[in-house]
């Protein structure tokens, strides 16, 4: 009941004129950045995230804006993957598989359809699946100390090498990386300048938004000179919808891939991309009875859209209700709201009620707003398809400019920006993932104090940290997923000697 | 190779991370202070360093050529731009900007101008003008 009235609250303040209009300009703006091949959740809303500094958004609007950004690019993204065949951003890759055959066949109004709805259906049930489970778990962790916070943390960073896809040690080194370089900068308990080298531009740290958007954005920018496309794409006329809308509903499909969907977005490290893997495999896996899977296959079109968008709702549980994220897009969201001075995790939930469940509330509204823009509106997305690129990425590159530039007003950041974008793309290159970056620097501060205070109040001693019968299953956790990432690593040697002896 | 090289870049920048950080001592006895946290992190930087140089991952395609030629550009381009943003204010240094990297990209020289002219102007409308949120005037608008 609690919950119930706590949520009717948040939902006068989601209703509060402001915080609609953020909510609808995020929907539209998030579409536009998923539908854009290009620009991926991650660097549209770091993008963002200067200008809703700016614009001195209260802490509630800001996460609106960003959230339905976050929701409004899980919808965007199967636009381009059901016309042009090219995914607008990484979780829209498998709806290509049946999105674009079932467009060959003239049916690109009715999968296009079909997503908007399974999106909507998969978005409301993280969404209920979040107002359910968030409370709980911040219950539960009211009680955590420094030493279960830094075995989160921890786990935080570790647990990606376990699930990601390549090379573990290089996705286990990105996220060490990303601590040291969020080291740089004046300790805050002893006013000790670290890793400065005398430049007092650095003596602030580095800020995370920065690093982000050089990261993704300008290294994005050096990747898509290098894959220029020769010529423009085909695109598939959207044309008219043949079926009566109640029809294009798959309430099957969007369920089962929704709960998977969500299950897989709690978890930590995995994010929307496996989730709309995992989905599509499950829906294969019970539906494909005909093999009709990869032909054009609504139910492909459904599943894997409805996982994507429960994934993006499940993985705000872990950022709101323990301050710990398990993807970069929340990584990023989370390192907002600290900069904004609201510090999530259990104590949200009982302090600044009205963030929590305005930002629920507000979900809710997003999910429908997004379900009204993208069934009448999707001709007005697919039209923006046609704008040829290069006069579209240094548009996006002078957004990125334009935003570091308002954080400190000075070139040394924007030579930074370029510098870590030049950095991002040899990771890139090297098959060093980008997201441990960035979730090391946001999470390297907290979890230096955790740490710090967990050995302070046992007098230095290191055996502290495991002393806590929950911090020592988190580790054990943790160590679960290293040993995981060191048999996965044998695996894929095994493979690849086997691969090269068979070539 | 690529990723032997790397593994020792990684393995010398986590020695100097740790020498580093035990510099950062303070007087009054505080034995968790400054350079605990990276002196916990440099260990396994090195040593996943050194795993990526004896076991590396096959070569990466690096690009070459023209498209090598015009990623330098650009990233010249930008640092120009973060140098000019200032004394040539917004909306000068942000066509020349975009006009550049559009001409690059396989436009033609009057569409490129046309394209710069449009993205400086429509994001100086859109965020000095509408959104409030200040940028360099510089020369356009006599500083």
């Amino acid at each position: 009941m609690d919950t119930l009235f706590s949520l009717a609250h948040g939902f006068t303040v989601a209703t509060q004129p402001v915080n609609l209009l953020v909510a609808f300009i995020g929907c539209f703006v998030g579409t536009v950045i998923g539908a854009l091949p290009g620009i991926g959740p991650v660097n549209g809303i770091a993008i963002l995230i200067p200008l809703a500094f700016s614009l001195d958004l209260s802490p509630v609007s800001a996460l609106i804006l960003l959230t339905s950004v976050y929701y409004g690019s899980m919808f965007g993204g199967r636009i381009a993957s059901i016309l042009l065949n090219i995914p607008g951003d990484s979780s829209a890759v498998v709806t290509c598989i049946d999105g674009f055959p079932m467009a060959k066949k003239g049916l690109a109004a009715d999968a296009l359809a079909i997503s908007a709805i399974s999106s909507f259906a998969g978005g409301t049930l993280a969404t209920i699946g979040l107002t359910v489970l968030a409370p709980t778990l911040a219950m539960a962790a009211i009680h955590f100390g420094p030493r279960e916070y830094f075995a989160l943390y921890v786990m935080a960073i570790v647990i990606v090498g376990g699930i990601a896809t390549g090379n573990p040690a290089k996705t286990l080194v990105a996220g060490l990386l990303g601590l040291a370089i969020g080291t740089v900068g004046i300790d805050p308990a002893t006013g000790i300048p670290r890793f400065t080298f005398g430049a007092y531009e650095l003596y602030e740290g580095i800020d995370f938004v920065i690093v982000a958007i050089g990261l993704f954005a300008i290294s994005e920018f050096l990747v898509y000179i290098e894959q220029r496309r020769s010529g423009p794409v085909e695109q598939v006329p959207v044309g008219r919808r043949s079926t009566a809308l109640r029809r294009l509903t798959y309430p099957a499909t969007s369920l089962r891939a929704g709960l998977l969907g969500f299950v897989i977005g709690v978890l930590p490290g995995a994010g929307a991309t496996l989730a709309s893997f995992m989905g599509y495999a499950l829906e294969k896996r019970v539906s494909d009875k005909d093999g009709t899977f990869g032909k054009g296959d609504p139910r492909g079109v459904a599943a894997p859209e409805a996982a994507d968008n429960a994934a993006a709702g499940g993985s705000l549980v872990p950022m709101l209700t323990l301050g710990v994220p398990g993807s970069g897009t929340t990584a990023i969201m989370l390192g907002m709201l600290v900069t904004l001075n609201v510090q999530p995790g259990p104590l949200l939930f009982q302090q600044q009620p009205e963030i929590v469940w305005g930002l629920v509330a507000a979900l809710y509204v997003s999910n429908v707003i997004l379900l009204v823009l993208n069934i009448p509106l999707v001709g007005l997305f697919a039209k923006l398809l046609t704008v040829p690129p290069h006069y579209l990425m240094p548009g996006v590159v002078t957004v990125s400019f334009l935003g570091v530039y308002s954080v400190n007003q000075n070139s040394f950041d924007l030579l930074m920006m370029v510098g870590f974008g030049v950095f991002g793309y040899l990771l890139r290159k090297l098959g060093i993932p980008l997201v441990p970056v960035v979730l090391g620097i946001i999470l390297g501060t907290p979890m230096e104090q955790s740490l710090r205070r967990a050995m302070a109040a046992s007098g230095g001693d290191v055996w502290t940290l495991l002393e806590s019968p929950l911090a020592l299953a988190l580790h054990a956790v943790t160590a679960c997923m290293i040993l995981v990432a060191i048999v996965r690593e044998a695996r894929r040697r095994h493979g690849e000697a086997a691969a090269a002896r068979g070539a | 190779m690529s990723d032997r090289i790397v593994g020792v870049l990684l393995a010398l920048f986590a020695g100097w991370y740790g020498w580093e950080a035990g510099s950062y001592s303070v007087g009054f006895g505080d034995p968790m202070g400054p350079a605990l946290f990276p002196e916990a992190l440099a260990p396994p930087i090195g040593l996943l360093g050194l795993y990526l140089a004896l076991r590396p991952d096959p070569e990466p395609e690096w690009s070459s050529g023209r498209y090598l030629l015009a990623q330098l550009a650009t990233v010249a381009a930008l640092v120009a731009y973060a140098l000019l943003l200032q004394p040539l204010g917004f909306i000068l240094a942000t066509l020349l900007l975009v006009a550049c990297l559009t001409a690059m990209l396989g436009a033609r020289l009057p569409q490129a101008l046309m394209g710069g002219a449009a993205t400086s102007l429509g994001f100086f409308a859109l965020f000095d003008w509408f959104l409030g949120i200040p940028l360099p005037p510089g020369l356009a608008f006599g500083g």
